[in-house]
């Protein structure tokens, strides 16, 4: 009787296994290994050489100066945005009649419906130096000079860039599951807040926010993991294949050590950091939203 | 594996419908087919192939595999793969063991991936065939390790600069022949045609800047004692790095957009008729004029100026087809790698790119072309041709993109020349000694 539910549940953890825990120990195994070079790849396996590779990241200055900051500070603005602008579109969403209602989220939805590499290509383009609508705009404007300025190759507005462009791409997720926790709070609870003359503002605060506080934690946690390994949005933008090294990140870094230096074990070796620093910021997001396991 | 199992499948149909077809007398049964060579009857080999080199390859490989079915009876599936993902793509096949029979290498990865064992050493077999001395010297180099060479000359290409022949008339301009008349060419192209990028310095180009290094007498790196040491921040190196890139840092002849280019924008921008000038393949003047039509007639080429005459030398590169070690159609694989490089599919493949062919008798009717968006490449190739340091390592110093960062890093003003060439030489030297 005991072994009923798990044998429900087989078919879902062989599948959960052979496709997330087997490389994930693979990944491991291999971030503490000699993994490096085409034989290497050829052959499948290479020597144990213990945490080396680990000591070779970690004392590596451009990991504390540029990748961590990238990677860290990037993710945070991203996912501070993202629920922020999903939130505020979940409630114009939900104050729409419903004819309005449908043609907006369609249009939100588009946003989140284009491939991530179609959508950082639009962004190229739309910051073009030379024929990007936005460089055609500041030109006009006096705000760079004739001729146009390359906002690719300085790290802040390099960044400020795959910002926009991971905001865009992520903002509708939010707001669709935080209309869809709006659509559930009870009619009465917000009429007997206003026959108490609570604002606008005071409703969202006191009634929306703690309602919603469960759909707020999952939609951070989920961008914050989505936000941290952003590579294709990074890698695709001029100069972000490696090329300009002050804006690597915890993604490119790692696919540009293994893949372009068939130096596998440093890259596991990165990519295992970065999954321990995602694991640490969710258990400490976790235990700051919620002290009495509300989840 | 799957695949792997699926083809032997495919395989094992493909033999049944041929022997169901001899049956029922409806096979092809000319005389010509009943030779020995019909040994691959019912095998298809798997090739993959690069790419954009021929804009339009489906008619040229569909002759091929006719004929190769013809001469052998087995079939040849071609699989195309862009350049830019082609060395990630055939590292991910060796490590899945999922690599084609045959293959299409740039001819700086050969080295790399013959010496990790993984294709197959042609030594012997082009030996055998007869053609050793009429294959073009730089791309037997480039795909040999310690004397074995692990890939089949193929086709080569060579950068010179392409202009814009009715910008020059207009302004009374000639072709420069030196460093300092080609600053003022640019000079008079930027002060009379402000809307045109005048010479565009590509930042992520390395093949750009390296008829420059060559040009002030410069080298990439040099061998010592067995070793590798990049000279980038040598004297002479840095003079053409210094003149190169001052053409846009001092004299605003290139855009800031220029900065983060690849080879490719360079053309794209040219194809949109913004640029009067480009240091750009002996491939492209064929794909230019077939995206831009209206630019036939108005567009031309010379080789790369010397820093006081003469040319500059500039990177011969080119493609080899190179057998997999894991192949188990050795033989068949051999001979669809000769027909490809040797006679009527060799010179047609050559005219049909716009690149030269790997064989020194076919590449000497291509110099005596008179078309003049031949000839000057030719010359080029003929008398400014330099490789890169060719050791296994220099695929790894290009994946790390030492030199474009190099050069963005100048561009961008955040290095100077000194500083910008002492940290790639360090980078470049470590890389190639780890």
């Amino acid at each position: 009787m005991a072994a009923r539910p798990w044998l429900l549940l087989a078919p879902a953890l062989a599948v959960l296994a052979g496709l997330l825990l087997y490389p994930l120990v693979r990944v491991a195994v291999i971030s503490v290994q000699d993994f490096s070079g085409l034989r290497a790849v050829y052959r499948g396996t290479a020597e144990f050489i213990g945490l080396a590779n680990y000591r070779e990241v970690l004392g590596d200055r451009r990991l504390w100066y540029t990748v961590l900051p990238n990677t860290v500070v990037v993710a945070m603005v991203c996912v501070v945005l993202t629920v922020v602008i999903g939130t505020l579109a979940a409630v114009l969403l939900e104050s729409l009649r419903p004819g309005l209602r449908a043609a907006t989220t369609i249009a939100v939805l588009s946003a989140w419906a284009v491939p991530a590499v179609t959508g950082t290509y639009i962004w190229i383009w739309i910051f073009d130096p030379v024929q990007g609508v936005v460089s055609h705009a500041a030109q006009w404007l006096g705000l760079v000079p004739a001729g146009g300025e390359n906002w690719f190759t300085d790290r802040v507005t390099f960044f400020a860039i795959v910002v926009i462009n991971v905001v865009h791409h992520g903002f509708p997720f939010v707001a669709l599951t935080v209309l869809a926790g709006l659509l559930t709070i009870p009619d009465e609870l917000v009429e007997a807040a206003k026959l108490d003359g609570a604002g606008a503002w005071r409703r969202f605060w006191s009634i929306t926010v703690p309602t919603l506080r469960p759909v707020f934690a999952v939609v951070t946690i989920l961008s914050t993991i989505w936000d941290f390994k952003v590579f294709t949005q990074v890698y695709l933008m001029p100069g972000g294949d490696g090329q300009n090294r002050e804006v690597l990140n915890l993604g490119t870094w790692s696919y540009v050590e293994s893949f372009g230096q068939t130096e596998y074990g440093t890259g596991s070796a990165i990519a295992v950091v970065l999954t321990a620093t995602l694991l640490v910021i969710t258990a400490v997001y976790l235990r700051t939203m919620f002290r009495e396991g509300e989840l | 594996m799957s695949a792997h199992r699926l083809s032997i499948r495919l395989a094992g149909l493909a033999v049944a419908a041929a022997t169901a077809l001899a049956v029922t007398g409806c096979g092809d049964d000319s005389s010509s087919n009943s030779n020995a060579a019909q040994s691959g009857s019912g095998k298809t080999l798997t090739v993959w192939i690069m790419e954009g080199t021929n804009p339009d390859a489906t008619p040229f490989f569909d002759q091929v595999k006719a004929e190769f079915k013809r001469e052998t009876g087995a079939d040849v599936n071609v699989q195309f793969v862009p350049w830019s993902a082609a060395h990630d793509k055939f590292v991910s096949a060796v490590g899945g063991g999922e690599t084609p029979d045959v293959a299409e290498f740039g001819t700086t990865w050969t080295p790399e991936f013959g010496e990790a064992g993984i294709l197959a050493e042609l030594t012997e077999r082009v030996k055998g065939s007869g053609v050793s001395d009429d294959l073009v010297d730089s791309l037997v180099a480039a795909g040999e390790v310690d004397g074995k060479l692990y890939g089949m000359p193929w086709y080569a290409g060579v950068r010179s600069v392409i202009y814009r022949t009715d910008v020059f008339e207009e302004l009374g301009l000639q072709p420069p022949t030196s460093w300092d008349e080609w600053l003022t060419v640019a000079t008079k192209i930027k002060e009379a045609k402000p809307d045109l990028v005048a010479m565009p310095v590509a930042g992520n180009n390395e093949y750009g800047v390296y008829p420059f290094i060559w040009g002030a007498g410069g080298k990439i790196a040099v061998q010592e004692g067995g070793k590798w040491r990049s000279t980038l921040d040598s004297e002479q190196a840095r003079r053409g790095i210094e003149f190169y890139t001052s053409l846009a840092t001092k004299h605003g002849l290139s855009s800031p957009a220029a900065e983060t280019w690849k080879e490719t924008d360079l053309k794209d921008n040219f194809v949109q008729g913004k640029l009067a000038m480009m240091i750009s393949g002996s491939w492209t003047p064929k794909a230019i004029l077939e995206a831009a039509p209206q630019l036939q007639g108005k567009i031309g080429a010379f080789p790369i100026p010397g820093e006081k005459s003469g040319i500059s030398p500039s990177f011969v590169g080119g493609s080899h087809l190179a057998v997999f070690e894991k192949s188990q159609q050795g033989d068949l694989a051999w001979q669809f790698v000769q027909m490809m490089t040797s006679g009527r599919f060799a010179s047609e493949w050559a005219t049909q790119s716009s690149y030269f062919p790997g064989l020194k008798s076919l590449l000497a009717k291509s110099i005596s072309a008179p078309d003049p968006l031949i000839a000057p490449f030719a010359r080029q190739m003929k008398d400014g041709g330099e490789t890169v340091p060719v050791t296994p390592v220099y695929g790894k110093v290009q994946a790390k993109k030492t030199v474009p960062s190099m050069l963005q890093a100048i561009l961008s003003g955040s290095k100077t020349v000194e500083q910008a060439t002492a940290d790639a030489a360090a980078e470049m030297t470590a890389e190639m000694q780890g």
